[in-house]
């Protein structure tokens, strides 16, 4: 059944962590989206501690997704391309990523790296990690667009 | 399950564990020492009145925290109900509650480690650090440290500390009923001290009672707020007396008084003798768990009572980043941290102790009135579940309880506490005055009424109030006008050195949540009128903030976002298009435009073109803004002014024009003077004229923009644009203008 296989970037999935990571994928992401033709979706998880207090107050971290959410909407608007914004409350945040490519149909799962493993990945658990080994999709890893100064944030 | 159901997952156990975790570890593991020292037996009943002074104020935290339940707690509610100016004093006096308290637990944590690990005491520069305090300083950084990285686990682990704990306790008090001896509870009273120090060692342990407000901070993220806060708050009050009040009488009853007065890990040494070396180390254990658990939710809860602070400017919003990596608070939990430290150093664990209490005495107060301002002001969004029983003879009594037993610490602790709160208004008034955007409930109630209350309880309302400089909103809706209407406010909002805010009012249909419309509307078209009228004010040079509102209603929002957003002036366009019709919606904005606390003008837009003003006046205080906007469009819009005023006699009615134009600063403008009918004099000068510009000369221009007077044929009949205005009535035009 291999009659049809859609580029991966004609219906991408992206996750935002901060606004850094917002600037820096959608610059990067939203031009080839728009040479292949494609729309996009963002999707920003803010984690939950499931039954205990957050580490930030619910409406602090909304008003992050709210920023970075109108970064990937200039940048969008600027690239020419469709948007959709995807915002979820989980406790595990690859999970929710994943579930979130699946409710979109999305054609791929993409992301630029933020730095290398460091040893707080054993607090905040390697949401990477998830996307890589658990994804039914395409996982993308982008390089940054100024690879100079890309990477840690 | 919703999105709002997953942002609110803490069940009412969670709830509850929050407030008997922050509040188990202070009265039992730390101060049974000192109290009993002080008060013999009689301590369990300060502890008993602690916890019944708690219960009262815990009822209006209840009732306050189902109405409103959002981030920042008893900080928001006393902002919300009494203004910015109090708001500051709960705000500050909260953190650094919070912060003294932290420092408090940590010392009750060095105290324990100290006594089974042989830390030596640390001499810098001539300088004793003794071992207890080093212990603290480090058990400080660590708690500090796990909330600044921001390990989800920790939260869930202050359930399972909480039951432990109640766990350790049950064991003990069953064990000290066995050997319990009641004459050992007698004299109950001191003997030579009477029940005098029964109020001093109430405050002294009240610091044992600050916990149940730490779930009001949190009460934007619990399950069903309605039920589940009220039974989170008011539970933990009672089972945390309860069970004081029970450990202690028990340990009194069991062991000879003199094992515990004094000493700093009573409970330690009074389960060694009773159960044994396992019992020692178990209430060790406890004493660990409970110093640790508290000061690790007071350093979270500090987090949520900075963003509250921030966004409402009483503190910089700097402070409430979000760390990138950790999504944690960490500029405010890395200053929380470096005062907790700080006040370790400083004080001893007596004035710690006091400190944190003081300050949430004050809180509880302010907490009790604000329910009071609330209930008294009944504005229409205060729906709350619970409602205090017994209203209102619960809060009075909570107020005057807990400002009452403020006199019975100390009187360093006392005069610490009357400077903190000078030192909260010094920064209001120094500080968040300007930046400060929201007004309190207590100062719009006063407001209204001002007609019924003394001038100086009104005036006294009027100088708190936050100015944040002098704001002009222009709600935007019609691509068409935008310009024209940002060009006027522009120029009113330089010529005050102010600012300019642009409001774009979504109308959503009624049968759609404001919630689902703010995740499916398409913001576009709101984005594009609201990023031109950017454009717009930045080539004016004028500063803009915009803001997006979504409502079920239009025309009347605009009244609702101007009070939101603290307007001085309204500019508004009117049109047939404008914000929804304004004939269509009289009998809602008749009521609104009663008591209008700021000024409006109204653009009947057929171009905006100021190089020509017609300004008739007959006098009276809405000709004053007239004559302000005319003052204004000259100096910045080079227009050229044409006074209009109608008399029956041409000598007086020159005499009065000439007066009325020089006391305005307007006497080298054309006058003119005419006699007959007014609206056909109005009508032939306006056919030179490019704007005309009316005020209002009885109340309510709005209204009447319905009913269709004399003024209405007025803009009706002629060609140019005509502006009206209408001042406000709380405020004169002077101050407001030129203030």
């Amino acid at each position: 059944m291999t009659e049809h296989v859609e580029p991966l970037f004609s219906r991408p999935l992206l996750p935002l962590a901060n606004t850094d990571d917002a600037e820096v994928t959608c610059a990067t992401a939203f031009p080839r989206i728009a040479a292949a033709g494609g729309q996009a979706s963002v999707v920003h998880v803010i984690e939950k501690a499931g039954g205990a207090p957050d580490k930030a107050g619910v409406e602090q971290r909304e008003e992050v997704a709210d920023e970075l959410f109108d970064i990937a909407r200039r940048a969008a608007d600027d690239a020419g391309i469709e948007l959709q914004t995807d915002l979820r409350f989980a406790t595990d945040v690859g999970d929710a990523i994943l579930e979130a490519a699946h409710e979109a149909d999305a054609t791929a799962i993409v992301f630029t790296p933020r730095g290398g493993r460091s040893w707080w990945d054993l607090f905040s658990g390697a949401v990477r990690e998830e996307l890589i080994r658990h994804s039914d999709r395409p996982v993308v890893v982008l390089p940054p667009a100024d690879s100079d100064k890309g990477g840690e944030t | 399950m919703t999105d709002e159901e997953l942002a609110k997952d803490l069940g009412p156990l969670a709830a509850l564990t929050i407030g008997i975790g922050t509040m188990i570890g202070a009265g039992i593991f730390v101060l049974p020492g000192a109290a009993v020292q002080q008060a013999g037996p009689l301590s369990a009943a300060a502890f008993v009145l602690g916890g019944v002074i708690a219960l009262l104020t815990a009822m209006s935290a209840s009732e306050l925290g189902t109405a409103m339940p959002k981030s920042g707690g008893a900080y928001y509610y006393i902002n919300h109900a009494l203004g910015p100016l109090f708001g500051s004093v709960a705000g500050w006096g909260n953190w650094m509650g919070l912060a003294f308290a932290s420092a408090f637990y940590m010392t009750g944590f060095g105290q324990y480690v100290v006594t089974f690990l042989p830390i030596p005491s640390l001499v810098l520069g001539g300088v004793t650090v003794s071992a207890v305090k080093l212990v603290a300083l480090a058990g400080g950084l660590l708690f500090v440290f796990i909330n600044y990285v921001g390990a989800k686990e920790t939260g869930k682990l202050q359930n399972a500390i909480v039951l432990i704990l109640l766990a350790i306790l049950a064991v003990f008090t069953v064990f000290g009923l066995l050997n319990a001896d009641l004459a050992k509870l007698r004299p109950f009273v001191p003997p030579d001290k009477g029940v005098s120090p029964l109020l001093p060692v109430t405050g002294l342990i009240f610091v044992s009672y600050l916990g149940f407000v730490q779930i009001t901070s949190v009460a934007e993220e619990i399950k069903n707020p309605g039920k589940n806060l009220p039974r989170a708050v008011l539970g933990s009050v009672v089972i945390v007396t309860l069970v004081y009040a029970l450990v202690l009488l028990t340990v009194l009853a069991a062991v000879d008084n003199s094992l515990v007065a004094g000493n700093e890990t009573a409970v330690v040494d009074v389960a060694r003798l009773l159960i044994g070396p396992v019992g020692a180390g178990a209430m060790l254990f406890g004493g660990l768990l409970a110093t640790a658990s508290s000061a690790n939710a007071s350093i979270l809860a500090s987090s949520r009572i900075n963003f509250a602070m921030g966004r409402d400017r009483i503190v910089s919003t700097a402070l409430n980043e979000i760390h990138p990596r950790f999504g944690t608070p960490y500029r405010s939990i890395a200053i929380t941290g470096g005062f907790i430290l700080l006040f370790i150093l400083l004080a001893d664990v007596n004035t710690l102790a006091n400190a944190g209490s003081v300050l949430h005495l004050i809180i509880y107060g302010l907490l009790n009135v604000s329910l009071i301002v609330m209930r008294v002001s009944d504005p229409e969004d205060y729906q709350p579940d619970y409602r205090v029983p017994l209203y209102p003879f619960v809060p009075i009594l909570g107020a005057i309880t807990s400002f009452a037993l403020i006199a019975f610490f100390a009187n360093t602790i006392v005069l610490l506490a009357a400077g903190f709160v000078v030192f909260a208004m010094v920064w209001y008034a120094a500080y968040a005055r300007t930046k400060a955007t929201k007004q309190g409930i207590l100062g719009k109630y006063l407001l209204q009424q001002s007609e019924q209350l003394p001038d100086a309880a009104v005036s006294a309302a009027t100088s708190v109030q936050p100015d944040g400089g002098y704001r002009v909103m222009v709600p935007l809706s019609n691509p068409e006008s935008e310009r024209d209407l940002i060009s006027l406010a522009g120029a009113v909002t330089k010529a005050n050195d102010g600012t300019l805010v642009g409001v774009h009012i979504v109308k959503v249909p009624d049968q759609t949540a404001l919630e689902s419309a703010r995740e499916e509307y398409d913001f576009a078209e709101a984005d594009r009128l609201l990023e031109q009228a950017r454009v717009d004010a930045d080539e004016l040079g004028v500063d803009m903030e915009t803001h997006t509102v979504l409502s079920h209603r239009s025309f009347e929002e605009v009244f609702d976002a101007a009070e939101t957003y603290n307007a001085d002036l309204v500019v508004m366009g009117w049109g047939p298009d404008s914000h929804g019709s304004p004939g269509r919606a009289e009998s809602a904005y008749e009521e609104i435009t009663h008591a209008l606390p700021y000024d409006v003008l109204v653009l009947k837009d057929r171009g905006f073109d100021p190089s020509h003003v017609l300004v008739p006046t007959a006098g009276g205080p809405d000709s004053d803004l007239s004559a302000s906007i005319a003052s204004v469009l000259r100096e910045f819009c080079d227009a050229e002014i044409e006074l209009l005023h109608v008399a029956e006699d041409r000598d007086v009615g020159e005499r009065f024009l000439r007066e009325w134009a020089d006391e305005r600063g307007l006497g080298d403008a054309t006058l003119t003077v005419e006699t007959g009918d007014v609206e056909r004099a109005i009508e032939s000068h306006a056919t030179d004229a490019s704007l005309l510009v009316v005020g209002a000369t009885e109340r309510g221009l709005l209204s009447r923009l319905v009913s269709g007077t004399v003024v209405m044929d007025v803009v009706d009949d002629v060609e140019c644009s005509v502006l009206l205005a209408e001042r406000s009535r709380s405020r004169s035009i002077r101050e407001r203008l030129f203030g």
